[in-house]
């Protein structure tokens, strides 16, 4: 083979090849395919597993036993989620014992938004019933939450809360 | 360096011309080695231009990926049909009802196709004005014609009847189910996720 066509069939081959790996780059930069949500079924089901459990936990309260949600708290929320959770939960464990207060919480829904590496976001629809003593019946509240979280080793830890 | 292949390359031709003549103990090492490093050259030029094209056909083939467009795209619908079908303004109400069946399918449609003159009437003697925004929504489940999405929506109602009146802003949460039907994505199904605590 010549010089020249050596030359001319390599930079061909070259350029094939980097065409090729270019357009799968470029597939795989897409926005759309960077989000495993719903995408890697099972990890998204993980999130919307712990996340339901962690704000069960967390936002269920029962003046007879604050340890309980307060060491819920400290395992499942970290960063600006916790630190909300210190502000609300020192006013409630002020109140609560007086008024005898439980709170009950129940996940309805939950969605992922987002799910790439190590982070998630979450949408949550979750009723909240507080009793207090002398109440006939515990008042409900419906809430809208949007959760930011984070996998640490195989646990998600809720970093963020927005009430919605 | 193209010109320092060509000087090898001239080298080597003339060695073949001169076959014969030269030592033989000297040119099987030389032309081993020109020949090498070419067919080296061609043959890792081969196997990037063949991973290339099976890394492009890969990419291109992936059904993850169709999936995510999917699920973005039955967002984007869904998030613009639950605001269609919160919005109603009573100056345009045909157009707001027909924009409603335009964004459902089904027995939704049917529905919202089928509202009676009386409520027409009524609707438009009320004079509210309302605009749903979705602040935030969720693909929970995903098939290839059917998907589930969840809402958090505020709606804002303006009495325009009364002049001093505040708009007065609701927040909603919806479940919505869609159905994928000549190349769109429809609501099938629209439901509050009403509180209810077991």
């Amino acid at each position: 083979m010549k010089a020249t066509t050596r030359w001319i069939v390599i930079g061909v081959l070259v350029g094939v090849g980097l065409a090729g790996w270019g357009t799968s780059w470029y597939v795989y930069q897409d926005a759309a395919s960077q989000n495993a949500a719903l995408i890697e079924t099972a990890p998204t089901a993980e999130v919307q597993s712990q996340v339901t459990q962690a704000l069960t936990q967390v936002l269920t309260y029962d003046y007879n036993d604050p340890e309980a949600t307060e060491e819920a708290a400290q395992r499942l929320l970290a960063g600006d989620a916790y630190e909300e959770y210190e502000t609300l939960y020192a006013a409630l464990a002020e109140q609560a014992p007086d008024q005898q207060l439980t709170l009950t919480a129940q996940v309805q829904a939950v969605g992922v938004t987002e799910l790439r590496d190590d982070r998630a976001e979450v949408l949550v629809f979750l009723d909240q019933s507080s009793r207090r003593e002398g109440d006939e019946e515990a008042s409900v509240s419906a809430a809208q939450i949007a959760v930011g979280a984070q996998l640490d080793g195989d646990v998600w830890t809720i970093t963020d809360l927005r009430v919605l | 360096m193209a010109e320092a292949e060509a000087q090898t390359e001239e080298a080597r031709s003339d060695e073949v011309q001169a076959e014969g003549t030269a030592p033989p103990e000297d040119r099987p090492p030389r032309r081993a080695a020109g020949g090498w490093a070419a067919w080296l050259g061609i043959g890792v030029a081969v196997v990037l231009a063949l991973s290339g094209v099976l890394a492009a056909w890969a990419a291109l083939n992936d059904d993850t990926i169709e999936r995510a467009e999917t699920r973005d795209a039955v967002l984007v619908r869904a998030t613009q049909h639950i605001e269609t079908l919160n919005t109603l303004d009573y100056r345009e109400l045909d157009a707001g009802l027909e924009a409603w069946t335009d964004a459902s399918t089904g027995t939704l449609r049917d529905q919202l196709a089928g509202v009676p003159d009386e409520e027409k009437q009524m609707l438009a003697e009320q004079q509210m004005i309302s605009s749903g925004e979705v602040v935030e929504a969720a693909v929970t489940d995903l098939d290839d014609d059917t998907a589930t999405v969840i809402a958090a929506v505020e709606v804002t109602v303006t009495d325009d009847s009364d002049p001093d009146a505040e708009p007065t802003v609701k927040r909603n949460r919806f479940s919505a189910e869609l159905l994928h039907e000549d190349g769109d994505w429809k609501l099938e199904s629209l439901q509050q996720v009403s509180v209810s605590l077991s």
